[in-house]
């Protein structure tokens, strides 16, 4: 189960920004406050919160009881199947002294998370009927980026306007898909993304490029440098791209919107 | 363009209509986030170059068209508004209860 490590200058940023990157619903995420937030000096910040968040495996409980959800509110609930959780260790691994520890009360009750085959297939149908309810023709495949990761890709013809300015309108029909996903299947383990036209694809390539480009200099100059703020899906691939580089290492700064990857060189 | 459609006739149909693009993706994304997709109806009103689309859906699935801070009816309006510019209307959706 992937868990995303965000930080904010409240818990609550944090927390919404988690939610951003997980695509889910608060009461569909699970959360755990790494930091609180630490003021220095004449209210200045001196340290942001961490919390870490991940998509809870547990379907969905009806709406009535989601104001509960603290007060264990996921042992009852539904006529679902479920099976009492087996894995302990992954939250063990997270408990650390001196943390206060927001996550969904024990005994957790899962079901068994979907798999990304799964989930792009419910996601593969859906874009489907979604051609078809536009009148356009296309196809429509999947393919695993990396272990949690799955990628649902249109392809065909006339489909700019299912991207839109910007992407806007691809950003608009990825949440729908992944919305979707999580109705129909309870619960989603990895991530999904949803590309039209390899609109994606190609700026995803850029991006790459641009950020190899950057490393090179970073570690050539031993200078560490700043980019453009970027939404948390395109800092990911500079992350990923430039940490497979020797030599250079990647951080984050600033907040959302403004929230920006540094580059380093790697002492 | 209509005679391309050959696999289902209401949306043949639909899409025949101003704004049948519209109501068929409106429809179509409704149906497949409600619980209760029986009590999903969306009427419509044309104008010349606009159409307005009015969404019911039953009382315990209005939370789930409108989502976490509005993030779900806010995507169901930008990918109907891009329908509706595959036929040239101007598409608006309002969420009725």
């Amino acid at each position: 189960m992937q868990w995303v490590e965000v930080t904010g200058r409240t818990v609550e940023e944090a927390k919404e920004a988690a939610l951003d990157q997980l695509g889910v619903d608060e009461q569909d995420a699970e959360f755990e406050i790494l930091e609180e937030p630490k003021s220095g000096l004449f209210g200045r910040l001196r340290s942001e919160a961490r919390v870490r968040a991940r998509v809870v495996p547990t379907a969905p409980r009806p709406k009535v009881e989601r104001r509960e959800r603290r007060r264990g509110s996921r042992e009852r609930g539904g006529s679902r199947e479920r099976r009492p959780s087996s894995g302990g260790g992954q939250r063990a691994e997270t408990a650390r002294k001196g943390q206060t520890t927001v996550t969904t009360d024990e005994p957790q009750v899962h079901v068994k998370p979907p798999t990304l085959a799964q989930e792009a297939d419910v996601a593969k149908d859906f874009l489907q009927g979604l051609l078809d309810a536009f009148g356009l023709d296309g196809d429509v495949d999947s393919q695993e980026l990396d272990e949690d990761t799955v990628e649902v890709s249109v392809h065909g013809s006339d489909l700019g306007l299912l991207i839109g300015p910007k992407g806007q309108t691809l950003t608009s029909v990825q949440e729908l898909t992944r919305t979707v996903v999580q109705r129909k299947l309870g619960a989603r383990s990895g991530r999904l993304l949803v590309d039209v036209a390899d609109y994606r694809k190609a700026r995803r390539e850029a991006l790459e490029r641009f950020a190899t480009g950057v490393a090179a200099k970073v570690r050539d100059a031993g200078v560490a440098t700043a980019l453009e703020p970027m939404s948390p899906a395109d800092r990911k691939v500079v992350h990923d791209t430039v940490n497979a580089i020797d030599g250079v290492t990647t951080t984050s700064e600033g907040e959302e919107p403004n929230r920006r990857v540094v580059i380093l060189p790697q002492s | 363009m209509s005679d391309v459609y050959d696999d289902s006739d209401a949306v043949d149909d639909a899409n025949r209509a101003v704004g049948g693009v519209s109501k068929n993706v409106l429809t179509y994304l409704a149906k497949a986030i409600v619980e209760d997709a029986e009590s999903v109806v969306v009427e419509t009103e044309e104008r010349r170059n606009a159409v307005t689309l009015r969404l019911h859906v039953g009382p315990s699935d209005m939370g789930r068209v409108i989502g976490r801070r509005g993030r779900v009816a806010q995507a169901i309006r930008s990918v109907v508004r891009a329908a509706g510019a595959k036929e040239g209307v101007d598409a608006t959706v309002d969420i009725v209860d």
